[in-house]
């Protein structure tokens, strides 16, 4: 099986043409998504997503470190936002700023508790920090608004030098996300390749073998924690733009399981793109097999777990394996995913 | 002191349940070095089935089904709460079959498809049973309250503690009396050697998941009048287990015993002072334990941290 490290930084194209394909496919959205069927929201929400999965999985994909309350970071991004536009002024790179810097603070201290920790144990702490922070935006009425949430919050114009755009068009303001969609890919693609994120790897390889060859394991696995709560709470901010509001749910377990099983089914485990390819399926599986049942979500998870016993690879597995021809299972094994 | 007294009360039955379904939890992570993220769900599943058991829509129309309704509502409550358990053991068999793939590789897949499969059961539960919540009839015997030194407690909540003190202390002594458990244990303690022993250690699996899920399946059952029952009852209720194990020391009974008192007492005391935050403590009473002991109270080392 392929794994992340097999990608080379160097030795294949910066530009591959299913890349240009994905690029046109989405710069041209908004006009073929209503012929199609759609409509031009999911676009922007796609967009956000992807944002929040590519960051996830510098995390979960990258340093194996398998965080299940990353729900935590985007929701302190969206109320950040929220608070900023409500109660500081109405601008939009304040907003933004204010939304990192939050879930920046939030995941800095959680990464430093979390840190020392390893497999099962970080996941369950991140599982008990997220629930503290669902938990608190449920019940810090007087700050968060409760269950419902932050209502009203508005959608500042875009202002550059005389130009100003008003992004309470959707159009405009899916093109505003892409922007921030293609920095993601951009600094991920770098840091990943750079030899922070070789590191990174090393770490999920083997612990103990990257702290005696000297790293400073604990740092890495904390820059990584902090970096990719950063992404999430610029995801966060761009969410509580598009939904106009800032909400608990986003918290919720569920929603950073679905994250989880977003990147993994996608295959961020064997690809950079694979939290792309996940994110995509399970938007169009919400819009069109939410369409024909209201049980989606069974089928959802029933691919989910058929995925994880059959190809724990994902989809990008899957499209590794007819690439290079089907030569059967895996000649070799993977050590990073198998224990003796 | 007085004031404190129910609230203590409160939380030690919660602890006592919490115990009950954290038990079955951390034997299936003892011998399986999995940790079962629908354990949750088949407490729900539980709680569901003896729903159904007790006299559901779906029989009404048949002459047994009428029959069946025209017994004593204790009488169908003693069944369901042998039988319910039995069916949320077989739906754990089940799950243990489908975890099977993930043996061998890293523990995070095992999490990862016990995640699945809550969210598969909680659709199926949404699908078969309905979105709204529900309640599960009670008998008149162990229903209403009951005065004790000028302090009311509720009768349900007094039977929810004696029996999940029993079933407790049943497992303890199937896991320390009987041959069956000192194979159960030794399977938790290296697996590898009771193969070797000449136990198959499949049928271990299967019977320890379906044991472990039955235990989830009654503390569903005993629960349900206390939290009521909901689709998302399975996770709303693996967080609490899993926090008691975490908490105790995976693969631990007795860690998970105090731990599982613990939490509830702390649940208990919380609600006396600050309602609104009752649950949150025992989040921070986790991340004040772990943070210095990293494997809990009475943990030892596993391959889970690998």
């Amino acid at each position: 099986m392929a794994t992340l490290s097999d990608i080379s930084p160097r030795g294949s194209h910066w530009f591959t043409p299913a890349m240009g394909l994905a690029a046109v496919i989405a710069l041209t959205a908004p006009l073929w998504l209503e012929p199609a069927g759609l409509y031009q929201y999911i676009g922007i929400e796609v967009a956000i997503w992807l944002i929040y999965a590519l960051g996830f999985n510098l995390l979960f994909g990258y340093s194996g470190l398998h965080s299940f309350g990353h729900g935590a970071y985007l929701g302190v991004g969206a109320y950040a936002f929220g608070l900023y536009q409500l109660h500081v002024e109405v601008g939009l790179w304040g907003g933004l700023v204010a939304a990192m810097l939050a879930a920046g603070l939030a995941g800095a201290l959680v990464g430093a508790c979390v840190s020392h920790r390893r497999g099962i144990y970080f996941a369950l702490l991140t599982i008990a920090f997220g629930q503290v922070f669902w938990f608190s935006a449920i019940k810090l009425h007087w700050l968060t608004g409760g269950e419902d949430g932050l209502l009203n919050i508005p959608r500042p114009d875009l202002s550059l030098g005389v130009v100003r755009v008003d992004l309470n068009d959707n159009t405009s303001f899916y093109y505003f996300v892409l922007i921030f969609l293609a920095l993601t890919v951009l600094l991920m693609w770098r840091m990943v390749n750079a030899p922070f994120g070789r590191a990174l790897q090393a770490i999920r390889q083997n612990e103990l073998r990257a702290r005696f060859v000297g790293y400073e394991v604990w740092r890495f696995k904390w820059m990584a924690f902090l970096i990719s709560a950063m992404i999430a709470g610029l995801a966060g901010g761009l969410f509580a733009m598009a939904q106009q509001s800032a909400y608990p749910d986003v918290m919720s377990l569920h929603q950073s399981g679905l994250i989880v099983m977003m990147v993994l089914v996608g295959g961020g485990l064997v690809s950079f793109w694979g939290p792309v390819l996940g994110v995509l399926l399970y938007f169009l599986a919400r819009d069109i097999l939410g369409g024909l049942t209201e049980t989606w979500l069974l089928w959802f998870g029933l691919l989910f777990v058929a995925m994880v016993m059959f190809k724990p690879e994902g989809l990008a597995g899957v499209l590794q394996d007819l690439q290079h021809g089907r030569r059967g299972p895996a000649k070799t094994s993977n050590p990073s995913l198998e224990v003796d | 002191m007085t004031y404190l007294l129910p609230h203590l009360f409160n939380g030690l039955t919660l602890g006592l349940l919490f115990a009950l379904i954290a038990l079955g939890f951390t034997l299936i992570v003892g011998v399986m070095e999995v940790i079962n993220l629908a354990h949750g769900s088949l407490f729900a599943l539980g709680a569901y089935f003896a729903l159904t058991l007790l006299g559901g829509d779906w029989l009404l129309d048949s002459a047994v089904g009428q029959w069946w309704t025209a017994l004593p509502l204790a009488g169908r409550y003693l069944v369901a709460l042998v039988f319910a358990p039995l069916l949320a053991a077989a739906a754990g068999m089940l799950l243990e079959l489908c975890l099977r793939p993930t043996y061998g590789k890293v523990p995070l897949y095992g999490l990862l498809l016990t995640f699945g499969a809550a969210l598969v059961i909680e659709e199926l539960i949404r699908l078969i049973w309905g979105t709204g919540e529900q309640h599960l009839p009670l008998p008149q015997d162990i229903n209403g309250a009951i005065l004790l030194g000028g302090i009311i407690f509720s009768k349900y909540k007094l039977f929810a503690a004696g029996f999940a003190l029993l079933a407790v202390a049943g497992v303890w002594v199937f896991l320390e009396r009987t041959p069956y458990g000192a194979i159960i244990k030794a399977g938790a303690h290296d697996s590898e050697m009771v193969r070797a022993l000449g136990y198959d250690l499949g049928r271990l699996r299967l019977l320890v998941f379906g044991f472990g899920a039955a235990l989830a399946g009654l503390a569903g059952i005993v629960m349900a009048p206390i939290w009521g029952l909901r689709p998302h009852l399975g996770i709303d209720v693996v967080i609490p287990a899993f926090l008691v194990i975490v908490l105790g020391g995976v693969g631990s009974f007795w860690g998970a015993v105090i731990a599982a008192l613990l939490v509830g007492l702390s649940v208990g005391i919380t609600g006396a002072y600050a309602s609104a935050w009752s649950l949150m403590s025992m989040y921070l009473l986790l991340i004040a334990v772990v943070g210095f002991r990293a494997r809990g109270l009475f943990g030892r080392k596993s391959a889970l941290e690998n």
